[in-house]
């Protein structure tokens, strides 16, 4: 029997219809992807059927029985649980706190504070979470975290558990250990539906797969076993997408930009330990690591945004130092590496988020008066070319997905012609979609003869696109080579800080 | 001995008097902001409380009542900034600073209409003071000593030992994780701001029936903003804004003893301010309010 049976779940907001008609079930006892781009309606599902969403026709079947669910209280107390990708904890309170309120146990008028945290400590060790149920959830690293939300639905019977884009925030080591936890969960009979957009966690952790695009379901049940990657993109995407294209560099010219001697300690901690790249035009020089090695300081230096201990940066020959806009304007172009934090402003339109920084350029402003009609000109026009889906430019940049924030941000970047291109995550938490156009941008930017550092989480992406890897790792460049020194196996082996035994070619 | 008697003991025992409205707003003002809901409009509660009190007993003759009345009316300001910032999602400091000014003028005016006095209104009954007998600190001292001392225990228990109180923190803290988990996030938020209005309304009680009795126009004096900041320097946690309120009692206290003495008044007044300046300037940098302040379950 089917734990959850959705039936012609249809949605509309105002012009859009975000579910047309959409079924989807799940089995007890099953892992199940429910995977699509970004904007595809997979959150508004699962919404629906967490009671945060009112559907406006369709029909929900819990264990074969027909429901309504109009509140996550209903949702609760049906035995669904919903992991939300961005936390809803209380930091400053304990986990046994985070995970009780709303169905506390009392004493009286009391909180029985004793039997609670025995009994969060219970299912922690029960299902081998490895926490301490007396701990505070600030104290906790973001893997930790989520396991707490977990333990939540937990804790209130959860049978079927949502979880959205769970791996977005997580270090693929943090990403191994939810997998063993959720295939624990698997093994005592909870029914899983993983959101996302990922096809190779999809492959490594699902059962079953279903797939959404643009408010439909494409495809409902299909075996995660009997799908190949590119199967499943082409559904996601609704044409052919390459996932492993690349080219490399023809031509790799002179240095662009050169750090030798970089320090940085924060703190009293070493961040960057004698820091040297050398990024050469038409190039693209791969940053491999895991994250928390010092990648972020590094790109905070390199962008000026961070002042080192020591360094030397040379760009095209001159000496490089100063603040942001220095380096700006010495044509260092930047994608940040959390779009949310750096890249954009939410409350703002595309149109300012596409000139931010450089809106003083002559283009833009005449006297200090903004040129409206230059400025709306060419920001229809970038995103008529980085294919940013919005209604007009008028539109707030936080409504968009994160697919088309993260295009906008590229796009600002690239109009500007960087020589040397800082690219940190410039594909995090965007879809398949999005992430082929800014891949093939960066490949075309190397192409033209710029200089891009790259700097990703994400080690296929670094592999696929890079000319020469670095490894980094607790802030020590300890490799350096061509893409095809290492297989992937020992390029993993050397960002968890074995040493190299191979010889690295130039 | 002699000097211990002869000056500490008055000293003390006025600092606690002087303390004790503080401690009943400020604890308010920690209900409220646990809740997410900003507590800037303590002093129209405290105002309208002390006016409603006067008025409540002045109509029937009996404190008790009038007391009653400075509850009520301390809710009646906290029900207004309820409704402007939970359901209509008002800026709280806004809404709090307008019901400031709002309750200034309007306690003027109602004085002008029933009392035929903008500056006073006229005697009411006094409280009994003479319970302490001649204990000292207690001297002087009226029933509503062992009311703030039960207040100040009770509220703590409230705030971290009881299921309501974690509820409320969770709202205060993320409204939004509260609504996940079906908590009834604006009906908590409801509750923790009237009960801000009958903590400082009570206060508000304590000035016009208690210290004085009568109301006296702008009465309160910022009582309720120095009350703010005792609530962010306990960390709004009952158990550290007792201290706080003393510390603020006691500056008081020293005002009025040092204007016996002959020191400037002018000068004098200003103490337990600057002490608010001061406090706030090196201690308000490692204060964390609740993370949720001023934010809706549908951010």
């Amino acid at each position: 029997m089917n734990a959850i049976e959705m039936r012609g779940i249809t949605k509309i907001y105002p012009g859009v219809r975000a579910l047309d008609n959409v079924s989807f079930s799940v089995e007890q006892g099953e892992i199940h992807s429910l995977l699509g781009e970004n904007g595809a309606g997979k959150s508004t599902l699962m919404n629906v059927l967490y009671g945060m969403t009112t559907p406006d026709a369709g029909e929900i079947l819990v264990d074969g029985k027909p429901v309504t669910i109009r509140r996550s209280a209903q949702a609760i107390a049906l035995g669904i649980g919903m992991v939300h990708q961005h936390f809803m904890l209380t930091p400053v309170m304990t986990i046994t706190e985070n995970v009780i309120v709303g169905c506390e146990p009392v004493h009286g008028p009391f909180l029985d504070r004793k039997k609670a945290t025995e009994s969060v400590q219970a299912l922690i060790d029960k299902f081998h979470f490895h926490l301490n149920a007396s701990a505070r959830v600030q104290a906790l690293s973001v893997g930790e975290q989520q396991r707490v939300e977990i333990l939540k639905a937990l804790y209130r019977g959860a049978n079927v558990l949502i979880l959205d884009e769970p791996t977005a925030v997580l270090t693929p080591q943090e990403v191994g250990e939810l997998f063993s936890v959720l295939r624990e969960l698997k093994a005592a009979g909870k029914s899983i539906i993983i959101i996302t957009h990922k096809l190779r966690e999809t492959a490594e952790i699902a059962d079953r797969v279903s797939v959404l695009r643009a408010g439909v379901m494409v495809d409902q049940g299909l075996s995660a076993a009997g799908c190949s990657a590119s199967d499943l993109a082409l559904m996601m995407v609704g044409r052919k997408v390459d996932l492993s294209y690349t080219r490399r560099s023809k031509s790799v010219g002179e240095t662009a930009y050169q750090v030798q001697n970089l320090n940085l300690t924060v703190k009293g901690v070493p961040i960057l330990r004698d820091v040297a790249l050398e990024v050469h035009k038409g190039e693209i020089l791969g940053i491999a690591g895991i994250e928390g090695n010092g990648q972020s300081e590094l790109i905070e230096v390199l962008t000026g945004l961070r002042k080192p201990d020591s360094m030397e940066l040379v760009k095209d020959g001159l000496p490089l130092s100063g603040k942001t806009a220095a380096f700006l304007s010495a044509g260092v172009g930047h994608i940040p590496e959390d779009r949310l934090v750096r890249g954009m402003i939410g409350p703002m339109t595309i149109e300012d988020n596409i000139i931010l920084g450089y809106h003083r350029k002559k283009e833009f402003s005449r006297h200090g008066i903004r040129r409206k009609n230059e400025i709306r000109a060419f920001s229809e026009k970038q995103l008529t070319d980085y294919q940013i889906k919005a209604p007009n430019v008028q539109e707030k940049c936080g409504s968009l997905s994160g697919g088309n924030q993260q295009k906008v941000v590229v796009a600002r970047v690239f109009s500007e012609d960087p020589d040397v291109l800082i690219a940190a995550q410039p594909t995090r938490g965007v879809d398949v979609g999005a992430q082929e156009l800014i891949h093939s941008r960066l490949l075309d930017l190397r192409d033209a003869g710029k200089a891009v550092l790259l700097i990703s989480a994400d080690l296929d992406e670094v592999r696929r696109l890079s000319d020469r890897i670095a490894v980094i790792y607790e802030g020590q460049i300890v490799a350096q080579g061509s893409y095809d020194t290492w297989n992937e196996m020992e390029l993993g082996l050397l960002m968890a800080g074995e040493k190299a035994e191979k010889e690295a070619r130039p | 001995m002699e000097f211990f008697l002869a000056y500490l003991v008055p000293i003390l025992t006025s600092t606690v008097y002087m303390a004790t409205p503080l401690i009943f707003a400020s604890i308010g003002g920690a209900f409220s902001v646990r809740g997410g809901v900003m507590a800037l409009g303590l002093e129209s509660m405290m105002m309208c409380g002390a006016f409603c009190a006067v008025l409540g007993s002045y109509y029937t003759s009996s404190w008790a009542f009038g007391l009653l009345c400075g509850i009520l009316g301390g809710m009646l300001i906290a029900l207004f900034h309820a409704i402007l910032s939970v359901r209509y999602r008002m800026n709280q400091v806004i809404s709090g600073i307008g019901l400031n000014l709002l309750a200034t003028a309007a306690t003027t005016l109602l004085m002008q209409v029933i009392w035929k006095n903008k500056g006073t209104s006229e005697l009411v009954v006094s409280i009994d003071k003479t319970i302490g007998g001649p204990i000292p600190i207690l001297s002087g001292q009226s029933f509503n000593f062992f009311v703030m001392v039960a207040v100040a225990v009770l509220s703590w228990i409230v705030l971290f030992r009881t299921r309501y109180g974690l509820r409320l923190r969770m709202v205060g803290e993320q409204p939004k994780a509260a609504s996940a988990v079906g908590l009834k996030v604006h009906g908590l938020k409801y509750s923790g701001v009237l009960i801000c209005g009958a903590l400082a309304g009570y206060g508000g009680a304590f000035l016009s029936l208690d210290q004085l009795n009568m109301f006296v126009r702008g009465m309160t004096a910022g009582r309720g903003y120095i009350a703010v900041a005792i609530a962010i320097l306990g960390r709004y946690n009952p158990g550290h804004i007792v201290p706080f309120a003393l510390l603020f009692g006691f500056c008081d206290a020293l005002q009025i003893y040092l204007q016996g003495q002959g020191v400037s008044a002018q000068l004098i007044q200003m103490l337990p301010y600057l002490m608010t300046l001061i406090v706030l300037a090196v201690g308000v940098k490692h204060i964390q309010p609740p993370a949720g302040v001023g934010k809706h379950e549908t951010d």
